[in-house]
């Protein structure tokens, strides 16, 4: 992506950007360090909307997680014909992404020093240690996948021993995407995310997203020389993609229709959404992965200009999903009750409850937007360095 | 049985004076900013105001305003203690108080986004500061630790040496009763059979052991 402009086998233009990436990486890291030593206070969340850009980022990249596995086990899982040999980059931006979703669940503790203790204390009955069990299982497999199919191109692992590996990925990936809902869908607290449709939708939207990534780093490595790649590859992939962004509307239109029809408690997520502080964020999500689709569609639109405009018109309209999530997950009070007012309650604290609720009632601070690309550079020194140094490249090239 | 330690507020007679929020706040020694009990009302959109207009000669007042103070409900069924990955947030067995290892708690604040009661949950955001140089309240209160959550512990310094909580104590209409809602004599028991009473949110399934009066 960042190695857009990097010669045909790496080179000055890749070793820039890897500096680049590390320098921002480490620049993330000192802000980090600011946000510990001199509180969290220095964030936009507050005890009203608890949780901000960080679990965003996280629901988002678990998501971004997603494609790359998928679409390199789906075809061994079922004995279909592949991708024409992206398999191997495929999962490894797959696990650069798990390391982004871990990355943004480590700067949202306010004790990462007691990170240790989720391994001691364990609480199985917490979702969010499912999450960390799966996640955790999910990048191991993801890397042990990885190995085992460049192991089995040299002829060490057999191609059954391959195939069962590719179906306990692909459990897993699933299983990630539903755990990772479920940290928001089994809160009875918040009408917006207690759905048991939430589970699948959190599947599709990665499928959507994990997609248009990998499509986009495709299209980026062809560009460069790093690959070759047969068009057709790309229109099955872009196929996928219109299918993913369909399913993923249907299931938004199914989940608001049940949510507003009664014109109960879920009637105000609906009016949210489509006409109230988040409706921004819902109509870009809407309209662009409705584009999304209409391109991967229209057979004379799959050129790869149109393909990677399409790609991040989805991956864009999942962010704004996932914002929709968080935000309107705080957005709406349970207690419709007026208190106090100071500077731990809500995000914009200058005036009453009312006032701190009339636009969006949580946005980030400059610090949080710092760590975020941090971690975003983390994420690109990752899949730059295994570009560089891992053979990732299509077999018999 | 085990205990069921629970409180019942009487909202006919609440005043709104803050005394109980103030007493929270002195017993516990709460850093700026902390308020395990807050006084919170419905009424007009801002804090202690009345919705409905002042009555003009003749006319009958459509005032109204009623007064929640609300703190940890230490529901019977706390969704803040299923969800905490490390076990910081628990329910103690013996008195149904839903309590909070400071120790323990990593920061992820999954307790404060799973309790239905918004806000009775609080994180400390910054490094804990105070009014004043010296530490008021009881000195068996636990440290108020950065970057960690905390909420009301029905004053577990003060059951343990067999007193009330502190908010029940200093009450000047004397409307906050604090017993055992699982022993049918209690004078909190008497008062849930005898008087109509309410709890917030019970649609939420979490069963609280703070009963209001109505």
């Amino acid at each position: 992506m960042t190695n857009a402009t990097a010669p045909a086998k790496g080179g000055k233009g890749l070793n820039i950007a890897i500096i680049v990436a590390a320098v921002l990486t480490v620049a993330g890291i000192a802000l980090w360090v600011v946000q510990l030593s001199g509180g969290m206070i220095q964030t936009g969340m507050r005890n009203l909307d608890s949780w901000g850009l960080y679990i965003t980022m996280f629901m988002f990249f678990v998501g971004l997680s997603a494609g790359g596995l998928i679409i390199s086990s789906i075809p061994r899982a079922f004995g279909m014909e592949g991708f024409g040999g992206i398999s191997k980059v495929a999962v490894w931006t797959s696990i650069c992404a798990t390391v982004c979703a871990i990355a943004f669940v480590v700067v949202d503790m306010g004790q990462p020093l007691r990170v240790w203790e989720l391994f001691v204390y364990s609480n199985l009955s917490s979702p969010l240690m499912w999450d960390i069990i799966v996640l955790s299982t999910y990048l191991i497999l993801s890397c042990v996948y990885l190995w085992a199919t460049l192991r089995a191109e040299a002829g060490k692992v057999s191609q059954t021993a391959l195939r069962v590996i590719s179906v306990i990925a692909l459990v897993c990936a699933v299983l990630v995407h539903t755990v990772t809902a479920w940290i928001f869908g089994l809160q009875q607290s918040h009408e917006f995310w207690h759905t048991a449709l939430l589970g699948p939708w959190f599947v599709s939207s990665a499928l959507v997203c994990g997609t248009a990534l990998v499509i986009v780093v495709v299209i980026a490595l062809r560009k460069v020389g790093y690959l070759e790649l047969d068009q057709r590859y790309l229109v099955k992939l872009a196929k996928m993609l219109g299918a993913f962004c369909m399913v993923d509307l249907y299931f938004f239109g199914c989940d608001l229709l049940t949510a507003g029809f009664p014109g109960a408690e879920g009637a105000k997520v609906v009016e949210m959404l489509v006409s109230g502080p988040l409706a921004p964020f819902f109509w870009a999500e809407v309209v662009g992965t409705a584009l999304a689709a209409a391109i991967c569609f229209v057979p004379k639109a799959r050129t790869s200009g149109a393909l990677v405009v399409a790609s991040a018109l989805a991956i864009v309209a999942i962010f704004c999903k996932r914002v929709q999530l968080l935000v309107g997950g705080f957005q709406i009070a349970n207690l419709d009750l007026v208190g106090v007012v100071n500077p731990h309650t809500v995000t914009n604290a200058t005036g009453t409850l009312a006032q701190a609720y009339q636009g969006m009632v949580y946005w980030p601070t400059m610090l949080e937007l710092g760590v975020v690309v941090g971690v975003f550079a983390l994420g690109a020194l990752l899949l730059l360095l295994g570009l560089k140094k891992l053979p990732l490249k299509p077999a018999g090239k | 049985m085990a205990q069921k330690l629970g409180i019942v507020i009487d909202m006919k007679n609440c005043i709104g004076c803050s005394s109980c929020a103030m007493a929270c706040k002195i017993e516990n020694n709460l850093p700026d900013n902390m308020w395990w009990n807050r006084i919170l009302t419905d009424g007009g959109s801002e804090e202690g105001t009345p919705s409905g207009a002042y009555p003009k000669a003749g006319e009958a007042s459509t005032l109204a305003m009623d007064i929640f103070p609300v703190a940890c409900q230490h529901c019977e069924n706390p969704a803040c203690t299923r969800v905490c990955p490390v076990g910081a947030t628990y329910k103690d067995p013996v008195t149904g108080v839903v309590r909070q290892d400071y120790d323990k708690c990593v920061g992820c604040r999954m307790c404060m986004s799973a309790c239905p009661y918004t806000g009775v949950r609080s994180f400390n955001w910054e490094e804990p500061k105070f009014a004043v140089e010296f530490p008021v309240g009881d000195p068996d209160v636990p440290a108020h630790q950065k970057h960690t959550v905390e909420k009301c512990t029905m004053c577990w310094h003060r059951l343990a040496k067999g007193l009330q909580p502190a908010c029940v104590e200093v009450c000047p209409s004397r409307v906050r009763y604090f017993g055992d809602l699982n022993d049918p004599s209690s004078e909190v028991s008497q008062l849930l059979a005898s008087r109509e009473h309410m709890q917030l949110l019970p649609e939420k399934g979490t069963r609280p052991s703070v009963y209001y009066l109505v």
